[in-house]
């Protein structure tokens, strides 16, 4: 009986000398195959959502995301939509726009954003569905908007 | 009386150079990731000192008996160069050791393992993760990290604590700065008091979806990265975290002799030991052999042992594999053990199995930044700048 135990106790040992060195050699390979499980995605909280839709003019790409209600179970009964601004070559200095994020014919809000003075101007069109400003900065190469929303089905 | 293993490599100097090799070549391997880089005469250096320093540390462990010691040099080494390191490259990557509101939406604050703790529940609820980084690119992505912490908390459960992770030094090297304690009773009852933590911190992370640890506790975003102060709740989040690192990782460990941050306060350490259940690594006390002197217990510094763990022969689950009650006891009836296996027998056997992966895990994180450290601090010296 000692020995049925030793002899697991053992190998085991064994696989922990290996596994260590395993771990860090196969790191990448680990990594990549454990970013396979389906769960292994940012939180929309932090990487803003999916996009919804995308409205390109002259000077400007604007992705408008999916609004997020995030909560533990179920949603919550505010939460934010992001906009992201991406210029052509580089963002224009003043970026003045009405956004209509759920796409329904009404503009929900207005913003005023000069570029240089990071100065976000916002004004609430629709009360009904916007709460305030969130979040307005630039971010790497292109500018990132989030605006408290409320939850419609809440 | 049971036979005294008649193994060892205590005092041998030919059995401890013969063990030292493959650590010499796993440590080559590691320190150079395969391809050495000897362009300049700091790379050649800063490789020869670590490369000299780590295998010494390994060999004076092996010729010597002494475990935490040797250790400990090591462990304080990478979590002061990995500092320094990070700070730096944080400063050229960014201009300053603070992130905002564009590092935060862009993803790119790098994962640490304390994080482990906040996004389980989340991952169940809501199949995603609540952490603003990486999934697989940059520095430190949230997949590359959350192998290195499965695959190291199942070889070596808590010893993660005190091989592997790059913060625990701070506190380490700061319960060494005085030869006495000036605070000596500490009710044991503490040790757990970092599985209340842990509790906390995970359903304040799932109800609120954020690393709420990470948000307000971390006493080592003072000597890593934090959120530019920008309104009066990142003030005060601010006062938190450096007030914890002062009290927690620096003044009371040099007051009490132990790790305070990493025993009583820290989530990941609560995680990792119950790791430490499901490990085959574990130290056991040779009753025959022990005197109930209880210096173990006076050195351990995680409060892991007490008189009751002494008489039934083993420390608590918080048990960091340290060495250090291995160090203190006169009679050498404390020892690494395979679970499964006798106490008093094939001692040096579980010794080795359980230090090659420990060492290695130490090398690992050592040698890369302890490499660049040592090319940052010449070229302080030479150009007066790190950047």
């Amino acid at each position: 009986m000692k020995t049925l135990r030793t002899i697991p106790a053992y190998l085991w040992a064994v696989i922990c000398v290996l596994l260590i060195p395993a771990t860090f050699i196969g790191n990448d390979g680990f990594a990549k195959q454990l970013a396979k499980l389906p769960f292994m995605k940012i939180n929309p909280i932090y990487s803003g959502g999916e996009v919804a839709r995308i409205i390109q003019d002259s000077t400007l790409k604007i992705s408008i995301n999916k609004p997020v209600f995030a909560a533990l179970i179920g949603e919550s009964s505010k939460g934010f939509v992001q906009i992201k601004f991406e210029g052509d070559s580089l963002l224009p200095e003043i970026i003045s726009r009405e956004i209509d994020f759920d796409n329904d014919g009404v503009q929900d809000f207005k913003l005023a954003i000069n570029t240089k003075t990071n100065n976000t101007q916002f004004e609430v069109l629709n009360k009904k569905d916007v709460i305030d400003l969130g979040v307005s900065t630039m971010v790497n190469d292109y500018w990132i908007v989030r605006v408290e929303v409320r939850n419609p089905g809440k | 009386m049971e036979k005294t293993p008649t193994f060892t490599t205590e005092k041998s100097i030919w059995k401890s150079t013969l063990l030292l090799i493959p650590m010499t070549l796993l440590t080559f391997i590691f320190i150079t990731g395969g391809n050495p880089n000897f362009s300049s005469v700091s790379n050649i250096v800063a490789f020869l000192i670590t490369f000299l320093f780590l295998n010494y540390l390994f060999f004076m462990i092996l010729y010597t008996g002494k475990t935490d010691r040797y250790r400990a040099a090591g462990f304080i080494a990478m979590s002061l160069f990995f500092a320094l390191v990070f700070i730096v490259n944080l400063i050229k990557a960014r201009g300053s050791m603070s992130f905002n509101d564009g590092t935060l939406l862009s993803c790119e604050i790098p994962f640490c393992h304390i994080v482990t703790t906040m996004i389980i529940i989340p991952i169940v609820f809501t199949q995603s993760i609540i952490f603003p980084g990486s999934i697989l690119e940059g520095f430190a992505s949230i997949g590359s990290m959350l192998v290195i912490v499965i695959g190291v908390s199942l070889a070596l459960g808590r010893g993660f604590c005190s091989w592997g992770c790059f913060y625990g030094g701070w506190d380490d090297g700061a319960s060494r700065i005085l030869k006495k304690p000036k605070i000596r009773k500490i009710n044991p009852v503490f040790r757990w008091a970092s599985f209340a933590v842990l509790i906390l911190v995970a359903l304040g992370a799932a109800m609120t979806l954020s690393p709420t640890y990470c948000d307000w506790l971390c006493p080592f975003k003072t000597v890593t990265e934090y959120e530019k102060v920008t309104s009066f709740t990142i003030l005060l989040k601010t006062i938190v975290f450096v007030s914890l690192f002062a009290g927690l990782v620096i003044i009371l460990p040099i007051l009490t002799k132990k790790r305070i941050q990493c025993a009583t306060f820290c989530p990941m350490g609560a995680l990792c030991a119950l790791t430490n259940k499901v490990n085959v690594y574990d130290l056991r006390i040779d009753k025959e052999k022990c005197t109930n002197c209880m210096k173990c217990v006076k050195a351990c510094p995680t409060m892991s042992l007490d008189k009751i763990d002494v008489e039934n022969g083993k420390p608590s689950i918080t048990c960091m594999k340290c060495g250090k009650c291995i160090d203190a006891c006169s009679t050498n009836a404390i020892n690494y053990h395979l679970k499964g296996t006798q106490v008093n027998k094939n001692l040096t056997w579980a010794r080795m199995l359980f230090l090659f992966p420990a060492f290695t895990l130490l090398v690992i994180f050592t040698g890369g930044t302890m490499q660049q450290g040592i090319v940052l601090l010449i070229q302080l010296f030479t150009t007066g700048s790190l950047f």
